[in-house]
């Protein structure tokens, strides 16, 4: 395949400018693309940097002792026992809610998409408001499960639906039983859904800081918010910090590894047929039950005590004088973050429908590399850099925008692709040979076609953004507070009541995001 | 079904002739391109008439396509010139994009705006003209595809295939080509469907008396669409001429066998006449003496009570309206295959009489 | 057709609120948050380590007096003390408030403080503020063992602080490792004990003691039996005692007393950096902290802390502060990062 680097050097052989407007450069949006991927590596370059910076001796040092043993350990079995967990209870709903007879499987679909809505620390501080004792691995483990199975769920269940049912048939008709077929025919397809959903639900263990700060359970993050904490971002912390980032690149090489070449696209043509439903018989009140008690101690459960401690506390915690700035805030971030990142991830989601070459796959693979970064790693790297670089953007709303833009660059990247898959190259040289000029011809033709993918996706960086804690910890400007950092004030100060309005209030933000995921993934398979 | 004398035929023309004549609209000047380190094109040189019909013709692979998308404006040749109407469009000293080519471009499966209403679709160039003459010449031009203008408000995708594509081609007319480019526009209709888009748009495209280039892997398309037909194989052009010249008379055996069914024979070449397995067939301009191998159509051996040439059946194919025939020479020991409409009088194992019709090439062996 | 035009005009809003916000961004804390407006504008921007509430009906006391607005960044003693160090001249801080006073030195050695000015120490008496006065006390806590009461006679305490590293408190006592209120107890200990017995003895808490986030966490924990005993502060029970009193109704406090490393009285320091482009308004609001009615908040607020100057005496519920014995400890002297140094040898960080 020809590359936009060669097309590039072939443009410059042949003179400045003697080429207006030749089709196959793109030389600007390569620009951009390459700029905003460099940032988006900043992160990695910044524990990199401190890495050496901090001198070999001093990193083994810091490294190599038994607080960072502790934590690798604590932070290694939280992932073993949290993503097969999270795997069983994912794949065995999708299951039942897509291939069975289940009765209301319309209404389980959506429930139990729906934890997804009650953010994790939302979840942790319901269960520690309930049980004060819960601490520790087993609770980091339930808390995790409950909150992070539906990113399982969700594609195993679009993927199950759109899985030709012919194929299982087939495996049928060669003498499988039921069973057989499922663990031969129907869980090898899955993989794809199986191992992005493991991969997502580890990076999501690994970053995660208020939930297990609030059960008292160590991990990296949670440990280098307290290095953070003590030292600001001292050499301890950073070193912390690059193990972290270690362990998330082994993650990422991992899923590449296991999802392999895998492609499972229905070959041939015609209509597929709708998929068999096993009728569960006596088995309908055991997995009605199932169901009911995930669904009732992932949602029901912490929305019953977001409610209750807004009843224990009455008129008295609706402090509107924080409550009304806050949430100010976080829609203003949110809209912001949302823009800022959709315009960022557009040339590399161009380059990439468009243009794909090797150039174009190591852009994304840089933001993909990104995204695996924990909020605490790049708000440290921000808040070093920005002091020692460009101190006039430090602790603006600038620098925290252009996090969140990093951080959540992969869910606008993955509909900026599919929307732009809708609207393919050849539309747009249509378009051009009618006369109009290549830019007109995006703004007639490529821009309403991939517009509702392109709103789907900053919504849900939006959605993102309102629940985001780290980062904007570390980053926010001076007298600014967002909802989750009030709702993580009170919450560690164990005013449990006040904190109680604004964890509603992310929930209810988050609703749509987890109606926007169910639809995206959907469409997903489907394409 | 039987061909015109041979004494009529044209010379075969093995290489175009290369002199961009006053009435030359496109003419390309050893054009390549290449996509990294592969070369897709490898030295093309084309001439079109004004308002004639070329067609481009090749297997999948071969660059047609990437040649079209030169023609187009959509990508920029390698090395190489194109010019159109004696103006420069690429080459060394400059480059003219797409929408400044003044073409008309109908894309395999038409390329219509899903987001717009077939008005909308053709009215899409139509911008600078008042909004009722617009409304007037959208009807108009739906009229002259063979679409009902009541169709204008509907979407892209409540239309059958062929509809799209005379909808894609009611678009590009409106925007006033100089030179139409319809690249594989019929391949996703269905078979009946086809040939009859293919001929309402050959008709409407005459009427307009517009330059039009036509790609196709479908060499029936190509022969019967095209007043030039250009066949294409790894990156050159095989051999450029009309339908009837590039059929009867290829320039070698590829292009011979990917034209048509072919029978291929050794022969022995002396002066013109070549003898063979089926007697001795004249041959007109023989590249060589000797040994050659020689091709006939088989539309060129005709069952005959009086034929000289005795053939046993092998067995047949039944088509509908024809019966391939497979017939082994005794005296040669050769199997050949031949068209017949009647099927009842090949049975296997009948013997039949045989003669030629015409004239054979040859082709230097191996 | 409406509909994606409506798509398309939210695109459009989307950018335009994005503008807007980054435009402003320029500015640090261009938002309308109700703590005011920002620090380039009129008005103090305060690193505040203390107790939200408390700096913030300090600052509410003082715009009304004043008419200054205060805004706030909120953080621990040694993440703001490093923060100012890492920001240099550039940083956007006037005021510094903490906790303990181990950071106020910190950010002392570092050369950022401008020397208070003189009202304010008169006010406030020597033994509260360093020589150097390039800082000074504006209010103390008291270090203090809660145990359960229902758990723990009171014959079965340990005598000193230093006892807790022995193996019959293994699993029995909590703290709050990763806070600055903890780290000052550690910093007064390696001033007192040396550093060979602090090391050993954090070592020996890594095993012996429960870490919570928090000391309100940890005396919960406490009145809730998870723990025995944990060593804190003493205002948290008070403060808890003033509300509902749920999450201390079995607490015990203990005062080690005796001149022990655990009858540590810290002091919560505040100064005003050198950079400050507000320095008139930064020292007015020290002064102000630590006049009669900023230190007339510590005794009738809800804080429960210890005022220090303009001779207002402490909240009639606590111990008044001469009956507690605290070893007499330099503050200057307290060495922060030292400590956090040792604890993450420890492995307590």
């Amino acid at each position: 395949m020809s590359t936009t680097l060669d097309r590039d050097a072939q443009r410059v052989r042949a003179g400045r400018g003697s080429h207006p407007g030749r089709p196959s450069g793109v030389p600007g949006l390569t620009i951009i693309a390459t700029l905003v991927a460099l940032i988006s590596l900043m992160p990695l370059g910044y524990v990199a940097y401190m890495t050496v910076a901090t001198g070999w001796d001093t990193a083994v040092a810091l490294i190599f002792r038994p607080r960072v043993m502790e934590l690798l350990s604590n932070t290694f079995w939280l992932v073993v026992c949290t993503v097969p967990a999270c795997l069983v209870l994912g794949v065995a709903a999708a299951w039942l809610v897509e291939r069975t007879g289940l009765r209301g499987r319309r209404l389980w679909g959506a429930l139990l998409a729906a934890p997804l809505a009650v953010p994790a620390f939302v979840n942790s501080y319901a269960w520690v408001s309930a049980i004060p004792s819960m601490a520790g691995l087993s609770s980091g483990v339930l808390i995790a499960t409950l909150s992070y199975f539906p990113l399982v769920y969700i594609p195993a269940a679009a993927t199950l639906a759109r899985l030709d049912p012919a194929i299982e048939q087939s495996a049928a008709s060669l003498g499988l039983g039921p069973w057989a077929v499922f663990f031969r025919v129907v869980l090898p397809q899955l993989r794809i859904a199986l191992t992005g959903g493991g991969l997502l639900v580890s990076l999501h263990l690994l970053a995660e800081y208020g939930a297990f700060a609030m059960i008292r359970f160590d991990t990296f993050t949670t440990a280098i918010m307290e290095q953070f904490r003590s030292t600001f971002n001292g050499q301890a912390g950073n070193m912390l910090a690059s193990v972290l980032v270690l362990g998330c690149l082994l993650l990422l090489l991992a899923e590449v590894r296991s999802r392999g070449n895998a492609r499972y696209a229905r070959i041939g043509s015609g209509v597929q047929s709708s998929p068999s439903i096993l009728p569960l018989r006596w088995y309908q009140l055991p997995s009605q039950l199932f169901l009911l008690a995930l669904t009732a101690l992932a949602l029901f459960f912490p929305l019953w005590f977001v409610i209750r401690w807004m009843v224990v506390g009455g008129p008295a915690i609706w402090n509107l004088s924080e409550y009304l700035p806050a949430l100010t805030q976080t829609l203003g971030y949110g809209l912001a973050g949302a823009a800022v990142t959709t315009a960022a991830a557009f040339p590399l989601a161009f380059l990439a429908v468009r243009k794909p070459s090797w150039f174009s796959k190591t852009l994304e693979l840089a933001n993909y590399v990104t995204s695996s970064m924990p909020g605490i790693v790049v708000g440290l790297a921000f808040v070093t850099v920005a002091i020692r670089l460009t101190p006039a953007l430090y602790q603006t709303n600038t620098v925290l925008v252009i996090a969140y833009a990093l951080l959540f660059m992969p869910r606008a990247l993955v509909n900026l692709r599919a929307g732009l898959a809708q609207a393919p190259k050849q539309l747009d040289e249509a378009a051009q040979a009618l006369g109009v000029s290549p830019f007109r011809a995006f703004l007639r033709v490529t821009l309403p076609l991939s517009a509702p993918a392109v709103a789907s996706g900053a919504a849900l960086v939006f959605l993102a953004i309102t629940n985001e804690l780290t980062a904007t910890l570390l980053l926010s400007p001076n007298g600014t507070n967002t909802l989750a950092t009030y709702f993580w004030s009170y919450s560690t100060s164990i005013d449990y009541a006040s904190a109680a309005p604004y964890a509603f209030t992310l929930i209810l933000l988050s609703a749509p995001m987890t109606y926007l995921l169910l639809q995206q993934s959907k469409k997903a398979v489907g394409q | 079904m039987t061909g015109p004398s041979p004494s009529r035929l044209p010379a075969p023309a093995v290489s175009p002739a290369i002199d961009p004549s006053t009435d030359s609209h496109l003419f390309l000047e050893a054009v390549t391109k290449n996509f990294g380190s592969q070369a897709v094109l490898k030295g093309i040189d084309l001439s079109v008439t004004r308002g004639g019909t070329t067609a481009i013709v090749g297997p999948s692979g071969s660059g047609k396509t990437t040649l079209l998308r030169i023609i187009a404006g959509f990508e920029a040749p390698t090395t190489g010139r194109v010019s159109l109407s004696g103006e420069a469009v690429a080459g060394p000293d400059g480059w003219v994009p797409a929408h400044k080519r003044s073409i008309g471009y109908v894309a395999q499966d038409g390329a219509l705006f899903p987001h717009l209403t077939v008005g909308q679709n053709i009215a899409f160039s139509l911008g600078h003209i008042p909004r009722a003459r617009r409304k007037e010449r959208v009807a108009e031009l739906m009229t002259m595809v063979r679409l009902d203008p009541d169709y204008a408000k509907r979407r892209p995708h409540q239309l059958s295939g062929g509809q799209q594509q005379r909808v894609a081609l009611a678009r590009a007319l409106a925007h006033e080509p100089q030179l139409m480019l319809l690249d594989e526009p019929f391949s996703a209709l269905d078979a009946g469907l086809r040939v009859a888009t293919r001929r309402a748009i050959a008709e409407v495209l005459k009427e307009a008396g517009v330059t039009t280039i036509l790609v196709t892997h479908d060499q029936a398309e190509a022969l019967s669409f095209a007043d030039q037909v250009a066949i294409m194989r790894d990156g050159n052009l095989a051999q450029v001429g009309n339908p009837f010249v590039v059929y009867t008379r290829p320039a070698d055996r590829a292009t011979a066998e990917f034209l048509g069914d072919a029978v291929i024979l050794d022969a022995w070449m002396e002066g013109s006449l070549a003898t063979c397995a089926l007697g001795a067939i004249p041959v007109r301009r023989p590249p060589v003496q000797g040994e050659v191998v020689i091709m006939l159509r088989p539309e060129q051996i005709r069952i005959a009570e009086d034929g000289p040439i005795r053939g046993t059946v092998l067995d047949t194919v039944y088509f509908g309206p024809e019966t391939t025939v497979r017939l082994l020479l005794p005296d040669a020991g050769e199997t050949i295959s031949v068209r017949h409409w009647n099927a009842a009088i090949a049975r296997p194992g009948t013997e039949l009489r045989l003669r030629v019709v015409g004239e054979a090439v040859a082709f230097p062996k191996g | 057709m409406l509909k994606r035009k409506s798509t398309l005009a939210g695109i459009a809003l989307l950018a335009g609120a994005a503008l807007g916000l980054t435009a402003c961004g320029g500015s640090p804390s261009a938002s309308s948050s109700s703590a005011g407006a920002g620090a380039s504008g009129d008005g103090i921007t305060v690193y505040n380590a203390q107790h939200e509430a408390l700096t913030k009906s300090w600052a509410d006391e003082f715009t009304k007096e004043t008419g200054i607005k205060v805004t706030l960044r909120n953080g621990e003693d040694p993440e703001l003390a490093n923060q100012i160090i890492q920001e240099g001249a550039a940083s956007p801080a006037d005021v510094f408030l903490t906790e303990n006073s181990p950071s106020m030195t910190q950010v002392e050695n570092a050369g950022l403080f401008a020397d208070i000015d003189k009202d304010t120490q008169d006010q406030v008496p020597a033994a509260y503020r360093p020589s150097t006065n390039k800082w000074t006390g504006i209010a103390a806590r008291s270090t203090v063992l809660v145990y359960n009461k229902d758990k723990v006679k009171e014959s079965e305490l340990p005598k000193s602080l230093m006892d807790l590293s022995q193996d019959q408190y293994k699993g029995k006592w909590a703290a709050s490792p990763s806070g600055a209120d903890f780290q000052a107890i550690v910093s007064a200990m390696l001033e007192l004990k040396g550093e060979q017995a602090t090391s050993d003895w954090l070592k020996a808490m890594k095993n012996n003691s429960k870490a919570y986030k928090g000391n309100s966490t940890a005396m919960k924990a406490v009145n809730a039996g998870e723990v025995d005993m944990a060593v804190i502060y003493h205002y948290y029970y008070f403060g808890d005692q003033a509300k509902t009193g749920e999450n201390s109704k079995n607490i015990g406090m203990h005062y080690f007393k005796n001149q022990d490393p655990g009858a540590f009285v810290s002091v919560s320091g505040g100064g005003v950096l050198k950079s400050s482009k507000h320095a008139a308004e930064a020292q007015q609001f020290l002064k102000f902290i630590t006049g009669k009615k900023g230190q007339e908040v510590l005794e009738n607020g809800s804080s429960y802390e210890y005022p220090i100057a303009s001779e207002v005496p402490a909240n009639a519920k606590l111990t008044p502060l001469k009956d507690l014995q605290a070893p007499t400890v330099d503050a200057a002297k307290l060495n922060s990062p030292k400590v956090i140094d040792l604890m993450t040898q420890a492995g307590l960080l």
